[in-house]
């Protein structure tokens, strides 16, 4: 009975390590491996290079640039992406009418690739014949190129992620929200409390785990970036909002097909956002299970 | 007190639909512009209301003259890989998720930080090393060549989804059925599993999304035009050289985005409770 | 059936023998009907082209037999894939690239050379070519391709927006510029609201390089000395063109953003000078937008026009199926004695001589203006490094276009860069 119950966690696991093991593990050691090499796609020849890769970053300017700009995304993004769902599901859970409609047309942005997202906004947001930039100039407002411009570009790009993402996070919020019991609230206006004040005392407290797992799974994602810059701005302008994976992929698929730096370049990703998980992880210890 | 609280809750539902409807503007200039004729499509003022209307690009992109430019194959291949990567996901994150929440072995810290680690890594780096197996495999351009790899990239987000819920199961369940004799197995098909439904729901969601609209690696490990899945098929009604005919692209888009809103409506409960409790919880 | 032993008579032994010819001959010749192959073929015709190349290969696969499994991919992606594919032996039978991709795919190893022998046995020789198109397929003395067509540049007009302007004449017909002064001042004139005067590029033309490629070949400059070692971008030359790549923008203010879709902005009659691809023309026909085809104008020295041939080229394999690599060359002269039609339907010009001649082709006013262009046509220079320099070159330009950053420090900058590319 035991040594079947010693062997049991493992069988379970089977499957899906050998799977794991096999299409993510492999090639990701792999990656690793030749991070170490000069590496080229459609070359056969590999030749170690220790940590000549790794050193080439430290010249490389357009790859720091490129962290900075992932991190300016990241940091910037956090607050409207985290918020805008959050303050939509409070609304929406306070018992509007028309629920079904309201998270479906929220929601329904999710559904779209990143390509229809990015050729959408980029037409919605053309300085010539973009309608956002009709209206405006009709109301009087003087048009710019908010995509042109590199102190507005990144924030044109977070406000089309915004309504790209908005409404999975909202549906994620909401049921956090509804397993709220209603009697606290009640018990609060008995008290005196108003709606913000509840907000703060009752609702973000017993809201800070779905909280905590958007906000991981935020910063996850956002320092991954891509399909959307790279639809809008392709990096630009100039490199104003060139991302990591951006110069990442061009290194490994086009120039010079540079695979072996460009798995260098996925690893120093992967300890810089380990390094801001073990941070987050460590800041809400005790109150979380992860 | 009544009569404020619904003015209150009417003029809340007013803004909201104000704001959703804003909200759907970018989406309905895809619909709508799918519906015009190409020489009424780019106009400045901008035109909503697309007359006359036609269906002609929601013909092309289905019964085109030109069989590369037809897009129902390649729906089919999209539903395939989509629904065969979402039962292995669903299957090898529940069994791998289950030990790493309620068992206790050697190696399980270090196994589940593994998985959480490689959530961290950008796919464009694994493509390689994954072509070069696929292809050792003899998977190049076949079902399983698509589904397993796209199964492995969502099988650490599963694991890690779903270790939260099981660690929100109450274990008094699982005792109790050690008690009457259930072995493991038996525990974790008839207790656990059931339990599930609603995270095991979500899941299934996330992974059918992850997989209808991966790109890039269809995009290198299929070489059968016929074997093409949606996004690829769908970057071909992109011009070359930036000339991009918007109705193809936009009917395509529409055709493209139905399939997960229904899955989106269908199950639209079912997210919401299921993914309530593994989050809360956590 | 009956007899336990036949008997060899000589009359049964010519039957049989002439049986037996008669089944062989009968067996050859099925199976050389079944020899035919199916070849593999890769190209980036995306969108409306691909939809004429699909007929043309239809009618190749009737009239040949030789059946094509074509795989479209946006170029850039294309070229990703051959690179992975080709190595790994998965790549196709015959592959349809651009001229700048020949030096730095041929130089990997990935595509394979075509023998002089070989290309002149079918029929391919260098006076029925375009001078600039026949050298384009050659790298360091090798061939590795064969020129389809000649993607190329081109002025358009629009002619609602110069009537608006008070541009066009008695006629109706909006007045040509002959020079760059002319041009910057009637651009000038259109320019006020929402309308602009000038672009270059089918969209971004802040980074569209081949336009500014091409104003560099207008004076006298290039990426690349002549030596194709260091970097021409630092000469004064290049710099003027710099110069005028912002002056668009910042200075005479007749350009649009720099992200600006010009294309749409063409269609929708609020851009009045357009220098951009051929490939364009039959959108903005099927768009029924009314439009004028012009050359090029000579803005620097010469009136050089940019292109950009579509080369046939056969990607590496580890061993070469001779049926295959047969028919993949029939297809190549197949298409090239059709060229006619592709240029008829796509609107590309051939990069062979004879179909120029071709009534059907000189009585278009486009393909008259795009054929008259021929003697200023240039390419990208054949070195591996010219797809990675462009991109360098793409954010540079940009900064220059927006006003962000001075011309002389950006190609200084951009020349460094570009010197410090690995070979």
């Amino acid at each position: 009975m035991r040594r079947r119950g010693a062997f049991t966690p493992y069988l379970f696991l089977a499957p899906g390590l050998v799977l794991f093991a096999l299409f993510r593990v492999y090639p990701l050691l792999e990656g690793l491996w030749l991070s170490f090499t000069n590496a080229r796609l459609g070359r056969a020849e590999r030749v170690f290079v220790g940590t000549a890769n790794y050193a080439r970053l430290f010249d490389d300017t357009r790859f720091q640039l490129s962290l900075v700009n992932t991190a300016y995304y990241t940091i910037a993004s956090t607050v409207p992406i985290l918020a805008v769902p959050l303050l939509l599901a409070v609304a929406l859970n306070r018992g509007v009418a028309l629920r079904t409609f309201l998270r479906g047309a929220f929601f329904f942005p999710f559904t779209l690739s990143v390509v229809t997202v990015g050729l959408t906004w980029l037409w919605l947001l053309d300085p010539v014949i973009g309608p956002s930039t009709y209206y405006l100039r009709a109301a009087g407002v003087p048009v710019r190129s908010w995509l042109a411009d590199p102190a507005t570009a990144m924030w044109a790009i977070i406000l089309t992620t915004v309504w790209w993402v908005t409404g999975y996070y909202l549906v994620i919020y909401l049921a956090g929200l509804q397993d709220i019991p209603r009697e606290l609230y009640e018990a609060a206006a008995i008290d005196g409390a108003g709606g913000w004040r509840s907000f703060w005392s009752i609702t973000m407290p017993l809201l800070r785990p779905v909280f905590l797992f958007v906000l991981v799974t935020h910063v996850i994602g956002s320092f991954q970036i891509f399909g959307q810059v790279f639809v809008l701005t392709n990096g630009g302008p100039g490199d104003a909002t060139r991302t990591v994976v951006q110069h990442l992929y061009e290194t490994a698929f086009q120039n010079f097909f540079h695979f072996g730096s460009a798995s260098a370049m996925a690893w120093v990703l992967f300890v810089i956002i380990l390094a801001f998980s073990l941070l987050q992880f460590r800041l809400l210890r005790g109150h979380t299970q992860y | 007190m009544d009569r404020s609280a619904r003015v209150w809750r009417l003029l809340i539902t007013a803004i909201m639909v104000v704001l959703a409807i804003a909200w759907l503007l970018p989406a309905v200039w895809v619909l709508v512009t799918s519906l015009k004729l190409t020489e009424n499509i780019v106009r400045v003022p901008p035109e909503w209301i697309p007359w006359p209307a036609t269906l002609a690009h929601y013909g092309e992109v289905l019964f085109s003259s030109s069989r590369t430019a037809r897009i129902g194959r390649a729906f089919l291949n999209s539903t395939v890989v989509s629904l065969g990567s979402v039962a292995v996901v669903v299957l090898t994150s529940a069994m791998a998720a289950y030990p790493l929440a309620r068992m206790r072995f050697r190696g399980r810290d270090a196994i589940f930080a593994l998985l959480v680690g490689s959530l961290m890594i950008p796919n464009a780096v694994v493509l390689v090393p994954q072509y070069v197996l696929v292809q050792r495999l003899g998977w190049l351009s076949t079902y399983q060549g698509l589904i397993v790899p796209e199964a492995a990239m969502t099988f650490a987000f599963g694991v890690f989804l779903l270790r939260q819920f099981f660690l929100t199961i109450p274990s008094e369940l699982e005792d109790a059925a050690r008690i009457d004799g259930a072995d493991p197995w038996q525990i974790f098909t008839r207790i656990v599993l059931p339990l599930s439904q609603p995270v095991l729901g979500a899941l299934a969601i996330f992974a059918f999304r992850s997989a209808w609209n991966d790109f890039l690696w269809p995009l290198i490990a299929v070489n059968k035009p016929d074997m093409f899945p949606l996004p690829v098929a769908l970057a071909l009604l992109r011009g070359a050289y930036a000339a991009e005919s918007y109705g193809p692209i936009m009917a395509g888009a529409v055709l493209s985005a139905l399939p997960l809103l229904i899955v989106f409506l269908v199950a639209n409960r079912r997210i919401v409770e299921g993914v309530r409790v593994s989050a809360l919880k956590g | 059936m009956r007899d336990a032993t036949p008997r060899l008579t000589r009359r049964r032994f010519l039957e049989g023998a002439a049986l037996g010819a008669t089944t062989v001959t009968l067996g050859a010749r099925r199976a050389s009907a079944q020899a035919k192959p199916t070849i593999t073929y890769w190209n980036g015709l995306t969108g409306a082209d691909g939809k004429i190349m699909d007929e043309l290969i239809d009618q190749f696969t009737r009239e040949t037999g030789i059946r094509m499994e074509q795989q479209r991919i946006v170029w850039a992606d294309l070229y990703a894939k051959l690179q992975v594919a080709v190595p790994a032996d998965e790549g196709p039978d015959l592959a349809l690239i651009h001229t700048v991709e020949v030096p730095h795919f041929a130089s990997d190893g990935i595509l394979e050379p075509m023998a002089d022998a070989t290309t002149s046995a079918k029929g391919f020789k260098a006076e029925d070519y375009l001078p600039s198109t026949w050298q384009g397929g050659m790298y360091q003395g090798k061939r590795y391709s064969i020129a389809l067509d000649v993607p190329q540049h081109l002025l358009y007009i629009s002619t609602k927006v110069l009537k608006e302007a008070g541009l066009a004449g008695a006629d109706g017909k909006p007045k040509i510029p002959g020079t760059r002064d002319e041009l910057l001042a009637m651009a000038k004139q259109i320019t006020k609201g929402d309308t602009y005067g000038f672009s270059i590029g089918t969209t971004n033309p802040g980074r569209y390089t081949w336009g500014f490629h091409n104003l560099l070949w207008q004076n006298g400059a290039n990426v690349y000395a002549a030596d194709l070692k260091k970097s021409g971008l630092g000469e004064p030359s290049a710099l003027e063109v710099a110069e005028f790549w912002s002056a668009i923008q910042n200075q005479h203010k007749v350009a649009p953003p720099a992200n600006a879709n010009c294309r749409d902005a063409f269609i929708a009659g609020k851009l009045g000078f357009w220098i951009a691809g051929s490939w364009n023309f039959t959108g903005l026909r099927e768009a029924k937008v009314e439009f004028v085809a012009a050359p090029v104008p000579k803005i620097f020295k010469q009136a050089t026009v940019w292109t950009m041939p579509h080369q046939f080229t056969f990607p590496k394999k580890k061993a070469v199926d001779a049926a295959k690599r047969d028919a993949a060359w029939a297809h190549i002269r197949w298409m090239s004695d059709h060229v006619a039609e592709w240029t008829l339907k796509a609107g590309q010009v051939s990069a062979l001589r004879k179909p120029h001649s071709d009534p059907r082709i000189t009585g278009d006013p486009v393909f008259r203006v795009l054929l008259g262009q021929a003697a200023q046509w240039q390419s990208g220079q054949p070195t591996p490094k010219w797809v990675a320099a462009e991109n360098l070159t793409r954010p540079v330009i940009e900064n220059v276009y927006i006003g962000q950053k001075p011309a002389a420090a950006a190609m200084g900058d951009l020349a460094r860069q570009i010197n410090a590319l690995p070979d």
